[in-house]
């Protein structure tokens, strides 16, 4: 998983390419430690080349939603393939992550 | 197709690619998508707690019967642990409340036509199947 992040007029763009399996959600983890200690988080993760999501990537990102939710900020997945959306829509997770 | 690996431990990425570079996997791309994530979680599972060290077997059988149903079993002589006896997560809770994790198996489940367990002779035994045509 390519994770590139960029700051742009107080908001936080990241790009997401490639599958978030077991192999490599550990590196993910680190690859978004800075969006767990930022001030006012704005973010939006671009999920137009995701592949794939296990639910160890699942974990990964309902911990960034609780910790963005705890800074009072705001966090937004886009884009996301039909596939891995409806992996999102079976555990109830596009009712606590806002997807657009 | 049977396939034997041992010992296990960190073995989840074999294991996945051992099912899905089975002949008797389809080579439909949706079909693949829930195949893979599924195996995956079960895998990931039986890799961790299993043995000890992850210190064995496990037997990874895949097969496509006349009606295109695909089935795809795993054994391993493990601790005795039946995953389909965990309550399903409460899928409705809001963020706060929500636990992380645990939610491996249920997608398997949502994924799967079927999924099954039986602890026979020494050995857990967990099949999925999943319709190849509709």
């Amino acid at each position: 998983m390519e994770v590139i992040i960029n700051q742009e007029d107080g908001k936080t763009y990241v790009k997401l390419t490639g599958r978030l399996d077991t192999t490599n959600t550990t590196a993910f983890q680190e690859d978004i430690e800075p969006l767990f200690t930022m001030d006012n988080p704005d973010i939006e993760l671009d999920c137009t080349d995701m592949e794939y999501t296990s639910s160890q990537g699942l974990r990964a990102f309902l911990m960034l939603q609780k910790s963005v939710s705890a800074r009072g900020g705001k966090l937004v997945m886009t884009n996301m393939k039909p596939q891995v959306r409806e992996v999102f829509d079976i555990t109830g997770f596009s009712t606590i992550i806002n997807i657009r | 197709m049977t396939t034997r690996i041992v010992p296990i431990a960190g073995k989840t990425a074999e294991i996945i690619e051992t099912v899905m570079t089975s002949p008797d996997v389809p080579q439909d791309e949706g079909l693949r998508f829930k195949i893979r994530l599924s195996v995956e979680e079960i895998a990931e599972n039986i890799v961790t707690y299993a043995y000890n060290n992850g210190n064995g077997f496990l037997e990874i059988t895949t097969s496509l019967d006349e009606k295109g149903v695909l089935t795809i079993s795993f054994k391993d002589a493990g601790v005795p642990f039946n995953p389909l006896e965990k309550e399903d997560p409460d899928i409705t809770l809001g963020l706060d409340e929500r636990p992380v994790g645990g939610l491996g198996i249920f997608i398997c489940k949502k994924m799967m036509d079927s999924v099954s367990y039986v602890f026979e002779d020494g050995c857990n035994n967990f099949t999925m199947t999943i319709k190849t045509r509709r």
